[in-house]
Protein backbone atom coordinates (compact mmCIF):
# COMPACT_ATOMS: atom_id res chain seq x y z
CA UNK A 1 0.00 0.00 0.00
CA UNK A 2 3.08 2.60 1.04
CA UNK A 3 0.44 5.03 1.95
CA UNK A 4 -0.46 6.45 -1.59
CA UNK A 5 -4.00 6.54 -1.89
CA UNK A 6 -5.73 4.53 -4.69
CA UNK A 7 -5.51 6.40 -7.79
CA UNK A 8 -2.83 9.18 -7.25
CA UNK A 9 0.46 8.48 -9.27
CA UNK A 10 3.03 7.80 -6.43
CA UNK A 11 5.78 9.02 -8.22
CA UNK A 12 3.72 12.72 -8.69
CA UNK A 13 2.53 12.08 -5.06
CA UNK A 14 5.27 13.13 -3.66
CA UNK A 15 5.26 16.49 -1.97
CA UNK A 16 8.79 17.16 -3.59
CA UNK A 17 7.92 16.10 -6.75
CA UNK A 18 4.39 17.42 -7.00
CA UNK A 19 5.86 20.98 -6.77
CA UNK A 20 8.22 19.97 -9.32
CA UNK A 21 5.78 18.98 -12.11
CA UNK A 22 3.10 21.22 -10.89
CA UNK A 23 5.79 24.28 -12.05
CA UNK A 24 6.86 22.39 -15.33
CA UNK A 25 3.04 22.56 -16.14
CA UNK A 26 2.85 26.05 -15.18
CA UNK A 27 4.78 26.76 -18.12
CA UNK A 28 3.57 26.32 -21.73
CA UNK A 29 3.91 23.14 -24.14
CA UNK A 30 7.28 23.34 -25.65
CA UNK A 31 8.72 25.19 -22.74
CA UNK A 32 11.42 24.44 -21.05
CA UNK A 33 13.61 25.86 -17.92
CA UNK A 34 17.21 26.44 -16.82
CA UNK A 35 17.91 23.83 -13.91
CA UNK A 36 19.44 27.23 -11.74
CA UNK A 37 15.74 29.02 -12.39
CA UNK A 38 13.87 25.92 -11.66
CA UNK A 39 15.91 25.73 -8.30
CA UNK A 40 15.82 28.76 -6.93
CA UNK A 41 12.00 28.51 -7.71
CA UNK A 42 11.51 25.52 -5.63
CA UNK A 43 14.04 26.55 -3.02
CA UNK A 44 15.75 23.33 -3.08
CA UNK A 45 18.89 22.43 -3.05
CA UNK A 46 20.34 21.36 -6.52
CA UNK A 47 21.49 17.61 -4.93
CA UNK A 48 17.80 17.66 -3.68
CA UNK A 49 16.12 18.61 -6.72
CA UNK A 50 18.27 16.19 -9.14
CA UNK A 51 17.21 13.46 -7.29
CA UNK A 52 13.72 13.83 -8.09
CA UNK A 53 13.87 14.90 -11.55
CA UNK A 54 15.59 11.64 -12.07
CA UNK A 55 12.78 10.03 -10.94
CA UNK A 56 10.57 12.05 -13.04
CA UNK A 57 13.02 11.35 -16.03
CA UNK A 58 13.10 7.46 -15.57
CA UNK A 59 9.13 8.01 -15.41
CA UNK A 60 9.52 9.60 -18.39
CA UNK A 61 7.28 12.43 -17.06
CA UNK A 62 10.12 14.47 -17.38
CA UNK A 63 12.78 15.72 -20.27
CA UNK A 64 16.29 16.90 -19.42
CA UNK A 65 18.16 17.99 -22.14
CA UNK A 66 22.14 18.99 -21.50
CA UNK A 67 23.47 21.54 -24.18
CA UNK A 68 26.68 24.29 -23.29
CA UNK A 69 25.92 28.25 -23.81
CA UNK A 70 29.30 29.54 -24.66
CA UNK A 71 31.07 27.21 -22.97
CA UNK A 72 28.83 26.54 -19.61
CA UNK A 73 27.25 23.50 -19.61
CA UNK A 74 23.50 24.19 -19.27
CA UNK A 75 20.64 21.50 -18.27
CA UNK A 76 16.93 22.60 -19.31
CA UNK A 77 14.23 20.90 -18.18
CA UNK A 78 9.88 20.67 -19.17
CA UNK A 79 7.57 18.22 -18.73
CA UNK A 80 6.87 15.48 -21.87
CA UNK A 81 3.20 14.93 -23.06
CA UNK A 82 3.22 11.84 -20.89
CA UNK A 83 3.79 13.76 -17.67
CA UNK A 84 1.30 16.75 -18.59
CA UNK A 85 -1.22 13.89 -18.65
CA UNK A 86 -0.12 12.41 -15.61
CA UNK A 87 -0.14 15.91 -13.80
CA UNK A 88 -3.95 16.29 -15.43
CA UNK A 89 -4.95 12.90 -13.95
CA UNK A 90 -3.52 13.41 -10.47
CA UNK A 91 -5.45 16.64 -10.46
CA UNK A 92 -8.41 14.73 -11.38
CA UNK A 93 -7.99 12.18 -8.86
CA UNK A 94 -7.68 14.55 -5.76
CA UNK A 95 -10.76 16.30 -7.70
CA UNK A 96 -12.65 12.81 -7.02
CA UNK A 97 -11.13 12.36 -3.58
CA UNK A 98 -12.83 15.78 -2.47
CA UNK A 99 -15.79 15.40 -3.91
CA UNK A 100 -16.33 11.84 -2.38
CA UNK A 101 -14.97 13.27 1.21
CA UNK A 102 -18.20 16.08 0.67
CA UNK A 103 -20.27 14.39 -0.92
CA UNK B 1 22.07 7.95 -4.78
CA UNK B 2 19.75 5.60 -4.08
CA UNK B 3 18.53 7.02 -0.90
CA UNK B 4 15.89 9.80 -1.48
CA UNK B 5 17.59 12.96 0.66
CA UNK B 6 15.03 14.18 3.10
CA UNK B 7 13.86 17.37 3.34
CA UNK B 8 11.29 19.36 4.80
CA UNK B 9 9.38 19.36 1.85
CA UNK B 10 10.40 16.15 0.40
CA UNK B 11 8.38 13.43 2.38
CA UNK B 12 7.99 10.54 0.59
CA UNK B 13 5.98 8.93 -0.44
CA UNK B 14 3.13 10.57 2.21
CA UNK B 15 3.69 11.60 5.57
CA UNK B 16 3.41 9.33 8.04
CA UNK B 17 1.15 9.31 10.65
CA UNK B 18 -1.69 10.48 8.09
CA UNK B 19 -3.69 7.58 7.53
CA UNK B 20 -5.60 8.75 4.63
CA UNK B 21 -2.02 10.11 3.06
CA UNK B 22 -3.14 13.39 2.13
CA UNK B 23 -5.55 15.94 2.47
CA UNK B 24 -7.21 16.55 -1.03
CA UNK B 25 -8.42 20.13 -0.65
CA UNK B 26 -4.78 21.38 0.84
CA UNK B 27 -2.93 19.61 -1.96
CA UNK B 28 -4.77 21.47 -5.12
CA UNK B 29 -4.23 24.43 -2.92
CA UNK B 30 -0.19 23.64 -2.73
CA UNK B 31 -0.61 22.98 -6.72
CA UNK B 32 -1.86 26.01 -7.46
CA UNK B 33 0.10 28.08 -5.31
CA UNK B 34 2.82 26.59 -7.00
CA UNK B 35 1.60 27.22 -10.25
CA UNK B 36 1.50 30.81 -9.46
CA UNK B 37 4.84 31.54 -7.86
CA UNK B 38 6.32 30.00 -11.17
CA UNK B 39 4.41 32.13 -13.65
CA UNK B 40 5.25 35.20 -11.24
CA UNK B 41 8.96 33.49 -11.71
CA UNK B 42 8.44 33.87 -15.65
CA UNK B 43 6.05 35.86 -16.74
CA UNK B 44 6.18 39.45 -16.69
CA UNK B 45 4.16 41.37 -14.22
CA UNK B 46 1.26 43.18 -16.39
CA UNK B 47 0.61 45.62 -13.43
CA UNK B 48 4.32 47.25 -13.73
CA UNK B 49 4.39 47.38 -17.80
CA UNK B 50 0.39 48.79 -17.67
CA UNK B 51 1.54 51.04 -15.16
CA UNK B 52 4.90 52.65 -16.58
CA UNK B 53 3.50 52.56 -19.89
CA UNK B 54 0.13 54.51 -18.48
CA UNK B 55 2.44 56.95 -15.95
CA UNK B 56 4.58 57.77 -19.27
CA UNK B 57 1.85 58.31 -21.66
CA UNK B 58 -0.42 60.57 -18.70
CA UNK B 59 2.67 62.93 -17.65
CA UNK B 60 4.57 63.08 -21.10
CA UNK B 61 1.32 64.33 -23.07
CA UNK B 62 0.18 66.08 -20.89
CA UNK B 63 3.27 68.16 -20.94
CA UNK B 64 2.80 68.47 -24.77
CA UNK B 65 -0.78 69.38 -24.15
CA UNK B 66 -0.70 72.09 -21.34
CA UNK B 67 2.26 73.75 -23.82
CA UNK B 68 0.10 73.60 -26.75
CA UNK B 69 -2.95 75.04 -25.22
CA UNK B 70 -1.83 78.02 -24.82
CA UNK B 71 0.53 78.58 -28.14
CA UNK B 72 -0.85 76.74 -30.55
CA UNK B 73 2.02 73.91 -30.57
CA UNK B 74 3.62 72.13 -27.95
CA UNK B 75 6.98 73.65 -26.76
CA UNK B 76 10.62 71.92 -26.94
CA UNK B 77 10.69 71.07 -23.74
CA UNK B 78 7.62 68.74 -23.32
CA UNK B 79 8.66 67.18 -26.64
CA UNK B 80 12.03 66.10 -24.49
CA UNK B 81 9.91 65.13 -21.46
CA UNK B 82 7.18 63.08 -23.73
CA UNK B 83 10.75 61.74 -25.27
CA UNK B 84 12.29 60.91 -22.08
CA UNK B 85 8.99 59.38 -20.77
CA UNK B 86 9.07 56.81 -23.86
CA UNK B 87 12.59 55.66 -23.25
CA UNK B 88 12.20 54.74 -19.87
CA UNK B 89 9.20 53.29 -20.42
CA UNK B 90 10.76 51.32 -23.21
CA UNK B 91 14.21 50.38 -21.03
CA UNK B 92 11.74 49.60 -18.34
CA UNK B 93 9.98 47.09 -20.53
CA UNK B 94 12.90 45.62 -21.90
CA UNK B 95 14.81 44.82 -18.52
CA UNK B 96 12.10 43.68 -16.92
CA UNK B 97 10.44 41.37 -19.09
CA UNK B 98 14.12 39.97 -20.00
CA UNK B 99 15.10 39.17 -16.75
CA UNK B 100 11.33 37.60 -16.39
CA UNK B 101 12.25 35.58 -19.00
CA UNK B 102 15.84 34.71 -18.64
CA UNK B 103 16.46 30.87 -18.28
CA UNK B 104 13.64 30.04 -20.17
CA UNK B 105 13.58 29.22 -23.77
CA UNK B 106 11.30 26.88 -26.25
CA UNK B 107 8.14 28.15 -27.95
CA UNK B 108 7.08 30.79 -26.26
CA UNK B 109 10.75 32.22 -25.65
CA UNK B 110 10.75 32.42 -30.22
CA UNK B 111 7.34 33.73 -29.76
CA UNK B 112 8.10 36.23 -27.23
CA UNK B 113 11.08 37.23 -29.04
CA UNK B 114 9.68 38.25 -32.80
CA UNK B 115 7.14 40.24 -30.68
CA UNK B 116 9.40 42.54 -29.08
CA UNK B 117 10.80 42.88 -32.21
CA UNK B 118 7.95 43.75 -34.21
CA UNK B 119 7.48 46.46 -31.32
CA UNK B 120 10.81 48.20 -32.42
CA UNK B 121 10.42 47.61 -36.18
CA UNK B 122 7.19 49.16 -36.12
CA UNK B 123 8.23 52.17 -33.93
CA UNK B 124 11.28 52.44 -36.20
CA UNK B 125 8.94 52.60 -39.59
CA UNK B 126 6.73 55.26 -37.86
CA UNK B 127 9.43 57.07 -36.75
CA UNK B 128 10.78 57.59 -40.29
CA UNK B 129 7.45 58.07 -42.21
CA UNK B 130 7.09 60.83 -39.65
CA UNK B 131 9.80 62.46 -40.59
CA UNK B 132 9.47 62.39 -44.50
CA UNK B 133 5.70 63.90 -43.95
CA UNK B 134 7.61 66.58 -42.13
CA UNK B 135 10.25 66.95 -44.78
CA UNK B 136 7.31 66.55 -47.14
CA UNK B 137 5.95 70.07 -45.54
CA UNK B 138 3.45 68.45 -43.46
CA UNK B 139 2.04 71.30 -40.86
CA UNK B 140 2.58 71.03 -37.07
CA UNK B 141 -1.02 69.82 -37.08
CA UNK B 142 -0.77 67.59 -39.62
CA UNK B 143 2.38 65.83 -37.44
CA UNK B 144 0.52 65.68 -34.35
CA UNK B 145 -2.81 64.25 -35.49
CA UNK B 146 -0.36 61.32 -37.42
CA UNK B 147 1.59 61.31 -34.44
CA UNK B 148 -0.72 60.38 -31.73
CA UNK B 149 -2.87 58.40 -34.56
CA UNK B 150 -0.40 56.21 -35.90
CA UNK B 151 1.66 55.30 -32.54
CA UNK B 152 -2.63 54.48 -31.26
CA UNK B 153 -2.87 52.40 -34.47
CA UNK B 154 0.38 50.70 -33.94
CA UNK B 155 -0.12 50.69 -30.46
CA UNK B 156 -3.82 49.20 -30.44
CA UNK B 157 -2.87 46.50 -33.32
CA UNK B 158 0.05 44.96 -30.97
CA UNK B 159 -2.11 44.57 -28.42
CA UNK B 160 -4.41 42.97 -30.61
CA UNK B 161 -1.42 40.74 -31.77
CA UNK B 162 -0.18 40.30 -28.05
CA UNK B 163 -3.67 38.48 -27.16
CA UNK B 164 -4.29 36.22 -30.33
CA UNK B 165 -0.51 34.77 -29.49
CA UNK B 166 -0.86 34.40 -26.01
CA UNK B 167 -4.20 33.89 -25.53
CA UNK B 168 -4.88 37.41 -23.51
CA UNK B 169 -8.60 38.72 -23.10
CA UNK B 170 -7.40 41.71 -21.50
CA UNK B 171 -4.28 42.24 -23.71
CA UNK B 172 -6.94 42.18 -26.82
CA UNK B 173 -9.52 44.71 -24.83
CA UNK B 174 -6.83 47.25 -24.63
CA UNK B 175 -5.78 47.34 -28.00
CA UNK B 176 -9.07 47.48 -28.95
CA UNK B 177 -9.32 50.62 -26.79
CA UNK B 178 -6.11 51.87 -28.29
CA UNK B 179 -7.79 51.97 -31.23
CA UNK B 180 -10.43 54.16 -29.90
CA UNK B 181 -7.91 56.31 -28.87
CA UNK B 182 -6.44 56.82 -32.13
CA UNK B 183 -9.85 57.27 -33.73
CA UNK B 184 -10.28 60.10 -30.69
CA UNK B 185 -6.77 61.62 -31.21
CA UNK B 186 -7.48 62.10 -34.64
CA UNK B 187 -11.09 63.73 -34.78
CA UNK B 188 -10.09 66.25 -32.01
CA UNK B 189 -7.58 67.98 -33.65
CA UNK B 190 -5.21 70.71 -31.99
CA UNK B 191 -3.82 71.06 -28.96
CA UNK B 192 -6.85 68.40 -27.35
CA UNK B 193 -5.17 65.33 -29.52
CA UNK B 194 -2.68 65.39 -27.02
CA UNK B 195 -5.16 65.17 -23.80
CA UNK B 196 -6.89 62.33 -25.43
CA UNK B 197 -3.46 60.73 -25.26
CA UNK B 198 -3.15 61.57 -21.98
CA UNK B 199 -6.41 60.56 -20.59
CA UNK B 200 -7.74 57.80 -22.87
CA UNK B 201 -4.43 56.17 -23.71
CA UNK B 202 -2.25 56.72 -20.70
CA UNK B 203 -5.86 56.44 -18.43
CA UNK B 204 -6.56 53.01 -20.47
CA UNK B 205 -3.31 51.55 -19.53
CA UNK B 206 -3.44 52.73 -15.58
CA UNK B 207 -6.74 51.21 -15.63
CA UNK B 208 -5.50 47.94 -17.17
CA UNK B 209 -3.23 48.09 -13.97
CA UNK B 210 -6.14 48.10 -11.44
CA UNK B 211 -7.87 45.15 -13.57
CA UNK B 212 -4.60 43.37 -13.28
CA UNK B 213 -4.82 43.71 -9.74
CA UNK B 214 -8.37 42.59 -9.02
CA UNK B 215 -7.68 39.14 -11.13
CA UNK B 216 -4.31 38.59 -8.72
CA UNK B 217 -6.42 39.21 -5.39
CA UNK B 218 -9.40 37.27 -6.78
CA UNK B 219 -7.10 34.43 -8.26
CA UNK B 220 -5.29 34.19 -4.96
CA UNK B 221 -7.84 34.47 -1.81
CA UNK B 222 -7.69 31.22 -0.07
CA UNK B 223 -11.12 29.72 -1.94
CA UNK B 224 -12.33 26.39 -2.37
CA UNK B 225 -10.01 24.32 -4.46
CA UNK B 226 -12.16 23.68 -7.56
CA UNK B 227 -10.18 27.27 -9.13
CA UNK B 228 -7.31 24.78 -9.48
CA UNK B 229 -9.61 22.77 -12.05
CA UNK B 230 -7.40 22.25 -15.23
CA UNK B 231 -4.20 23.00 -13.86
CA UNK B 232 -1.86 23.74 -16.78
CA UNK B 233 -0.96 27.26 -18.18
CA UNK B 234 -4.00 29.06 -17.11
CA UNK B 235 -5.13 32.56 -18.19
Amino acid sequence: MGGVPDGLDPVIHAPARLRVVASLAALGRGDEVAFPKLRKLLDMTAGNLSTHLRKLEDAGYVRVTKTHEGRMPATYLALTDTGRAAFADYQAALMDLLKGAQG
Amino acid sequence: MTSEPTSGSGADPAQPGDPAGLDPAETLRMIQQQQEAARDATEPDGRLLFGAWGLAWLIGYLAMWITARDTGSPEVWAGWVLAGCIVGAVAFTVVHSVTKTAGLRGASARVGAMYGWTWFLAFTAYAVMLGAMGDAGASTEVQAIAANGFACLIVGLMYIAGGLLFEEVRMFAIGAWMLVTAVLAALVGMPNTYLVMAVAGGGGFLAMVAVEQVIRTRRRSPGPAQRTEGGGRGA
